[in-house]
């Protein structure tokens, strides 16, 4: 079985990438499954999806921890510790990363267990389809081509599936097609070795006791403990406000939806970066354009 | 936090504090997550909101909150019996002496369009007719949105949504028109009702500023651009929100001794296709073909309301 787990962000289509890859997988005649996995978490919250392609039926379920293909469509993800999106590759795990930077940087920086496969799907994607972001056909054909287990004609077909299942017309199927086979020559089929399997080993079973009402049910008697949780990690773009141009008029601030924008001791606007989403509502309203916006990856070179 | 007094004039007027801390789940560059802050930035802290399931239930995920006061999640149609239970034990505690007043606080209904004008409505509408006290905050993103956009009762003609998508029978979308929740209280007669935009937010907090010290059910109508749901660039939150007021698709008004007034009157209303054509869930009104009729009907019933005004 071909084990594949998906990363991405909320709005880039990282579930559909893994329908057109197990439609595709389906209609070369393999048994297949593909979902995906999300909170309530929404656009620019982090998010996996699956899918396991096998030519015998498949009868496992559930999350995949340990992957053969990994995806991993957004590289500002593979810093986060709350996502690790590397988690659980081993030796027999093929690593594809959607970016920019360099294989055995990576492979060092992030101590992964092997080399990955690098390329980088924004410029095609901004190519053919206007918009570097939307992975769903770009990453599905990564996938598709690194599997060894579907042509592009049968990913052309899941294409037409999925996508005509959204509402797409045929000119911009086509462009998705055109898409995917620019990705599909880009690549070639990766080699899978067979998995040695470690055995399962069942741990020691723990006894839940009753609890007290006051312990048992979802009662929250913090206030605010909310920004323990770092939502910095969903922006994809970065406002960066120009402080030579900002007449601290607070616009920012009034129209910031996190309220993550604060004035400081002289009046000026501050963003709290742990918190900020990367909406760029504050860059858009900013009347004197003093925000700038940078691709995450730009802003963490120059940090 | 100490809240203000007296009139609103300009953005450093606003409340410094935040009262809800950020980390939530909400979409980025959620408008209705814009109402909410703004509007508890001039309540303070003393506010127990009660929250009918839909996505502003995501605020607040076991084991975190960003309020500063109580929250309770309700089902979709029973915020405001759950409400109002709170607002009796409280009077009851304080009419025992165990409850100081200032330990006192407001009740205020949390809930979306789906609950609001929809599911929960016949019990709002008996808690107005009983003069129950409570704020109703109704962020409308015009659908079920929670649940991946579903047609409502406040979806507006002409919108697509996921259970009313544009078809070759249905060319329009939806069909039906908006229900007028603000008509519908009316009819009550509540102590105060108000329209708010999150882009307009002296308007927004002078209007709560007023509301907060009456007694009785009192109603905010927050259009909420939905990025997700509408289909347009999050940073476009405040764009479409502004466009909702200045086509008169939106009208900002209260609804106070019995008299409706307007707080913000465009001077010359920007034709609706301006707001319709930034959206996809009105892309079908354009593409692949124009869809004028549509258009046309959508314009005179904004031009119709404004006649009764001019
Ligand atoms: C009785 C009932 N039916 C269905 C649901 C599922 N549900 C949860 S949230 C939601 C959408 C609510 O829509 P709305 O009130 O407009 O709020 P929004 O999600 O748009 O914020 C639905 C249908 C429910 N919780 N209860
Ligand atoms: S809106 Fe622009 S000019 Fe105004 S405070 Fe913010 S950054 Fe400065
Ligand atoms: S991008 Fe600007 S408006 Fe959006 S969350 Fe960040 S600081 Fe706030
Ligand atoms: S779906 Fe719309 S209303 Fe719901 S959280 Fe996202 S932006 Fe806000
Ligand atoms: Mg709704």
């Amino acid at each position: 079985m071909l084990r594949v787990r998906l990363h991405g962000r909320g709005g880039q289509g990282i579930k559909t990438a893994s329908q057109i890859l197990g439609s595709a997988a389906f209609l070369a005649g393999h048994q297949a499954q593909d979902f995906p996995l999300y909170g309530a978490e929404r656009r620019g919250a982090p998010i996996v999806a699956f899918a396991r392609i096998d030519d015998a039926p498949i009868l496992e379920r559930g999350p995949i921890a340990i992957p053969d293909l990994l995806l991993i469509g957004d590289d500002t993800l593979l810093e986060d510790p709350q996502v690790a999106p590397a988690c659980g590759a081993d030796e027999w795990t093929t690593i594809f990363i959607n970016t920019e930077q360099e294989a055995l940087k990576l492979k060092d920086r992030l101590s992964l267990p092997g080399l990955p496969v690098v390329c980088s799907l924004g410029p095609l994607t901004r190519k053919h389809l206007g918009d570097p972001r939307i992975l769903s056909v770009s990453l599905a054909a990564a996938g598709g081509r690194l599997s060894g287990r579907v042509s592009l004609d049968h990913l052309n077909e899941a294409i037409d599936i999925e996508l005509g299942a959204l509402g797409l017309d045929r000119q911009t199927l086509k462009k998705n097609q055109d898409l995917a086979a620019e990705v599909f020559a880009a690549l070639s089929p990766a080699v899978f070795e067979e998995r040695q399997e470690k055995p399962l080993v069942a741990g020691q079973l723990k006894v839940l006791e009753q609890q007290e009402v006051a312990q048992a049910a979802p009662l929250i008697t913090a206030t605010g403990n909310m920004q323990e949780r770092k939502t910095g990690n969903w922006r994809v773009q970065h406002p960066v406000i120009d402080y030579g141009e900002c007449n601290n008029c607070l616009i920012c601030y009034a129209r910031c939806p996190e309220g993550v924008i604060a004035a400081d001791a002289e009046g000026k606007p501050v963003i709290d970066y742990d918190h900020c989403k990367g909406c760029l509502i504050c860059a858009q309203e900013c009347p004197r354009h003093a925000i700038r916006t940078l691709w995450e990856r730009e802003s963490h070179e120059q940090r | 936090m100490t809240l203000h007094s007296g009139e609103h004039k300009k953005i450093h007027d606003l409340h410094p504090e935040e009262a809800i801390a950020p980390g939530s789940a909400l979409c980025a560059g959620c408008g209705g997550l814009e109402g909410i802050r703004l509007a508890l930035k001039e309540l303070g802290e003393n506010v127990l909101i009660a929250n009918a399931a839909g996505c502003f239930t995501l605020l607040s995920v076991f084991p975190f909150t960003p309020f500063k006061g109580s929250w309770l999640y309700t089902t979709m149609a029973a915020p405001v019996p759950a409400a109002q239970g709170v607002r009796d034990a409280l009077d009851i505690r304080r009419e025992a002496g165990r409850l100081a007043e200032e330990d006192d606080f407001q009740v205020m209904v949390v809930a979306g369009d789906g609950s609001s004008a929809d599911m929960g409505l016949a019990p709002t509408s008996a808690a107005i007719h009983r003069h129950l006290d409570f704020l109703y905050f109704c962020y409308d993103n015009e659908a079920y949105g929670n649940t991946g956009f579903q047609l409502s009762g406040a979806s507006p003609y002409g919108s697509a949504t996921q259970t009313a998508p544009a078809t070759a029978g249905h060319p329009a979308g939806a069909e039906l028109g908006k229900k007028d929740l603000f008509e519908i209280w009316k009819a009550q007669n509540p102590p105060y009702i108000a329209t708010v935009s999150p882009r307009e937010p002296i308007d927004l907090s002078n209007k709560f500023a007023r509301a907060r010290g009456m007694k009785g059910a009192r109603l905010f109508l927050c259009l909420s651009p939905c990025p997700t749901g509408w289909g347009f660039d999050p940073k476009e939150t405040h764009t479409i929100a502004k466009l909702a007021v200045d086509t008169g698709i939106f009208p900002l008004k209260e609804y106070i001794d019995g008299q409706v007034v307007h707080t913000r009157v465009p001077k010359k209303r920007v034709p609706v296709e301006n707001y319709l054509e930034r959206q996809k869930r009105f892309r079908h009104l354009f593409e692949p073909t124009r869809q004028d009729e549509v258009i046309a009907r959508i314009q005179q019933g904004v031009d119709s309301y404004w006649a009764h005004y001019e």
